[in-house]
């Protein structure tokens, strides 16, 4: 009896949301505060590049704009979790209705992927008639246009200092099943018709044109969606910390997420996560060295910004020796399902069952 | 004795093999087709001797250098230049900015600007249009016009073998004729090597010379233009009759 | 009419600012199609190294107290040297990679730059008082006008008009503006890559540490992310102007100037401060209709 190649990709997602439980469970039994804070940010940091991913892993167009949307469902998440009369302080110029608004985090988060959506659907219908250099230049300034909105609307997101009164989550599981939930989103939109045009028509462009895919469209839908992962990875961020600031979501998380996705390999689910696994336990390791460490009687330190230096020098590397990143364009599979590469001709998803 | 050698030369892309293992030499002076339908490897190979595609294994000399996997400017610099495919002119540049391009390589020489003035002057000796119009944008001329100033630019580097791709591509029958005239009389004028691609072999058999037959990136046939052109072998090659 | 010149001479400052940046840019990826993301942080770098490192608020000057006529070429050579370190270090190892892998590259490569000032300057923003004297106004026509925005535009024309003759009338403009077009071909006729690459990053360094004085002295702070929004301007110039035009670029550059400085003007007050989104806008708006760039018809790609 053999099994469909989409049914046999299936075991990728599996894989990789097992690793994330096993560093969900790490964090339990090591019942640390900041231990529990870091793994929730690496949960936070799959949700981005799962989300990134989605729209560059399979149109192969890079994008430097994605953190906008996860403004985006930042901000969401302070209009709708955040007591009333907090909020008038802060933000006066918000409508009644939102004013009265007061939803919980998951519902925060939902509506934030959609209004995230909503908007990559305006930004998209325009940008993705673009393709190349121009494409993600432009998709950089639209990151700039968000963040220049956000930082100078006082009376909606009031401009650059800080909104508080977030509701902070501490506890693990909602951010494991959400980084469960988008895995599991990335993985079926790749091996769905759409998901597979589009990755046609990022290998062989003309040949997919000539056979009517409509590139632009194709493109358009993975942005949708990756715009509506990164929304919801941005309101539950802004659960994780209780603060948002526009400059939370700016170049510092642009880079970090795209250099998780180019060393774990742009091109696979795998990679995104993995990327994200491998980096991040690297930035864990440099900012205790920053903090300082005792050795003997004296404290050794590394000065501010090495962490930072060094995970640019290790994106440089990688794309030096291995340009497709770590995975390259091999997918994490049970042995069993053979070398051949997931879900590449699979026919449409039978409907899982999701988390 | 030999200016040019290539033993054993393969030239791939990726897992595509467009050149299998060609050798041959090319003796001072001489005149060389390589003819062959599409897709026979003729341009890998000019690409590989110019330097612009690193050959994939085998080795190539020039005038007693390895130049095997060097740089195209250090190929160029040592004599050897290249026309390739499709008259690549600098549209943006003049007529004469594009002649000049390529003199550069010898300014570190003693008098270099007086000898590229002279190289220029018999350029233009050669090829008159390019004199009435060397202000002109290269990108206005015509193609035939832009033919002769490739070649021209080519000759302004002083070189000892030209490899041209294709000088017939794209242009009208009596064009195709000046410039080959040009070609044989400049041959004779400096004592020049000359490599030619051509899809056809009616150009050689016009001219003479030596022929090659390219085929599935190996080289099939070699001999006399003229002889080999006449000869049936030389269509069941062309055609692949032999195999089917 | 004061007011009108005051307008005309702010859009030509903000213009030049723009065009030097986009020049920076365009130089490189006309000779080997990398956008370089690293440049605003060149920008950035040329501007700190007149201070001394410390993570103090208090900026404590250092080259900066040197005459002009030293502090000029310092910081042009700075921004030179960087440049074209990380060519050597960098870039060189991408050649042949395809542009969006050395696109990231440049990103990483910036972030790098950044963090290393962050390391010795912290993020804090340093007050800094660079060429004091060109602060003062001076009357044009009934218009106040600073001295310095005058310089910034006449040093704008200078350089344009130097780099102009540079790459029209010397060898290695010529073998610049060949290897611009075609690379590959400007290679087979004895053009040196590695010379003509270097000199590029050089050129757009030096431009760069040009802009870090510009700013350096408009703005009197020191900031580590102050290249970041005139590096942006100068990609959507570039975008504008038909990639790897360097003629494109710089109209471009005056262009934005000068939708910016119009906008400025004609904005209802309370939109001022969403003036940089509203250009973003506009040039993804012109973008869908000419994705190639405005102006990059044939024949207008080399007039410098």
């Amino acid at each position: 009896m053999r099994q469909s190649p989409a049914l046999r990709s299936l075991s990728t997602p599996i894989l990789l949301s097992l690793l994330l439980v096993c560093f969900a469970l790490a964090a339990v039994f090591a019942g640390s505060r900041p231990f529990n804070q870091t793994i929730i940010d690496i949960f936070l940091q799959v949700i981005f590049v799962v989300g990134l991913y989605t729209f560059v892993g399979n149109s192969g167009v890079i994008s430097f704009g994605h953190i906008a949307f996860a403004c985006l469902g930042g901000y969401v998440a302070a209009w709708t979790t955040i007591k009333p009369m907090l909020k008038g302080g802060a933000m006066p110029g918000l409508p009644d209705w939102l004013m009265q608004t007061e939803i919980p985090y998951w519902a925060s988060a939902l509506v934030a992927a959609l209004w995230a959506a909503l908007w990559a659907g305006i930004f998209g219908s325009v940008l993705m008639r673009l393709s190349g250099i121009a494409a993600s230049i432009a998709t950089f300034a639209m990151l700039a246009m968000v963040n220049s909105i956000y930082s100078n609307w006082e009376s909606v997101t009031s401009a650059t200092s800080s909104v508080v009164g977030i509701p902070i989550v501490r506890v693990i599981w909602p951010y494991l099943i959400a980084a469960i939930i988008a895995v599991f989103v990335a993985w079926a939109y790749s091996i769905s018709r759409h998901g597979l045009a589009l990755r046609a028509a990022r290998d062989e462009p003309t040949a997919a044109a000539a056979s009517g895919i409509d590139i632009p469209r194709a493109r358009l839908i993975a942005f949708v969606l990756s715009g509506g992962i990164m929304g919801a990875g941005g309101a539950l961020y802004a659960h994780s910390i209780g603060i948002v600031t526009p400059d939370t979501f700016y170049l510092g998380l642009t880079f970090t997420t795209l250099s998780m996705l180019v060393v774990g390999g742009m091109s696979t689910l795998s990679g995104a996560v993995l990327g994200v696994l491998i980096l991040s336990t690297l930035i864990q390791v440099l900012r205790w060295l920053e903090a300082g460490v005792q050795i003997g009687t004296s404290t050794f330190a590394l000065p501010g910004g090495v962490q930072e230096i060094a995970l640019g020098a290790v994106m440089i590397v990688i794309l030096m020796f291995r340009p497709t990143g770590i995975m390259g364009n091999k997918e994490l599979n049970l042995p069993m399902a053979g070398s051949e590469k997931a879900g590449r001709q699979g026919p449409e998803p039978q409907t899982t069952n999701k988390e | 004795m030999s200016l040019l050698t290539l033993s054993n030369v393969s030239v791939r892309y990726g897992r595509l093999t467009a050149v299998r293992g060609v050798s041959f030499s090319l003796a001072e002076g001489e005149v060389l087709f390589i003819t062959g339908p599409n897709g026979a490897g003729k341009s890998s190979l000019l690409r590989a001797i110019a330097g612009v595609t690193p050959p994939a294994g085998g080795r190539i000399d020039f005038e007693g250098h390895d130049i095997t996997g060097r740089a195209p400017e250090d190929i160029a610099r040592l004599g050897l230049s290249m026309v390739p495919e499709g008259r690549d002119v600098f549209g943006g540049l003049t007529i004469e900015e594009n002649l000049l391009v390529g003199t550069g390589m010898h300014a570190a020489e003693r008098g270099w600007r007086a000898r590229a003035a002279s190289e220029l002057e018999a350029v233009y000796a050669t090829f008159p249009i390019l004199k009435d119009r060397r202000h002109a944008q290269a990108g206005l001329l015509s193609g035939g016009q832009q033919q002769m100033l490739v070649i021209g630019r080519a000759l302004m580097t002083n070189p000892r073998l030209v490899a041209i791709d294709e000088p017939s591509l794209g242009l009208a029958p009596n064009i195709t004729d000046q410039v080959y005239e040009r070609l044989i009389a400049l041959r004779a004028e400096r004592k020049l090597t000359l490599l030619i691609v051509e899809q056809s072999s009616t150009r050689a058999m016009l001219v003479g010379g030596r022929m090659m037959l390219m085929r599935g990136g190996e080289i099939l046939l070699d001999g006399d233009a003229r002889a080999l052109g006449q000869s049936e072998a030389m269509q069941a090659a062309y055609f692949g009759y032999g195999e089917h | 009419m004061g007011s009108l010149l005051q307008v005309v001479f702010d859009a030509l400052a903000l213009g030049s600012l723009y065009a030097l940046a986009a020049l920076g840019i365009a130089l490189i990826f006309g000779v080997m199609r990398l956008v370089n993301f690293a440049h605003g942080d060149v920008i950035a770098f040329c501007v700190f190294a007149l201070l001394w490192p410390s993570t103090d608020a208090v900026a404590v000057v250092f080259a900066g107290n040197l005459p002009w006529f030293l502090l000029i070429p310092l910081v042009l050579a700075v921004g030179a040297a960087l440049s074209v370190l990380s060519e050597l270090v960098v870039f060189r190892r991408f050649r042949r990679a395809n542009p969006a892998t050395m696109m990231i590259a440049s990103f990483a490569l910036g972030f790098v730059i950044r963090y290393f000032l962050l390391m010795l300057y912290s993020s804090r923003p340093k007050s800094i008082s660079l060429l004091p004297a060109l602060s003062q106004p001076i009357e044009i026509f009934g218009a106040r006008i600073p001295l310095l925005q005058l310089i910034t535009i006449l040093v704008t024309i200078a350089v344009l008009f130097g780099l102009t003759a540079f790459l029209r009338r010397t060898r290695f403009g010529l073998e610049m503006r060949a290897a611009a077009e075609n690379f590959t071909m400007a290679r087979m006729l004895g053009v040196r890559a590695n010379r003509v690459i270097m000199g590029a990053f050089a050129l757009s360094g030096a431009l760069a540490g040009a802009i870090a004085l510009i700013l350096g002295s408009q703005t009197g702070t020191a900031n580590i992310t102050m290249g970041a929004n005139v590096m942006l301007m100068a990609f959507i110039a570039t975008v504008i102007g038909g990639m790897g035009s360097l003629a494109g670029a710089v109209i471009a550059g005056f262009l934005l100037g000068s939708i910016a400085t119009v906008m400025q003007v004609i904005l209802p007050p309370d939109a001022r401060a969403f003036r940089d989104a509203f250009v973003y806008g506009a040039v993804i708006l012109v973008l869908i209709f000419r994705p190639q760039g405005l102006l990059s018809a044939r024949g207008a790609k080399e007039r410098v």
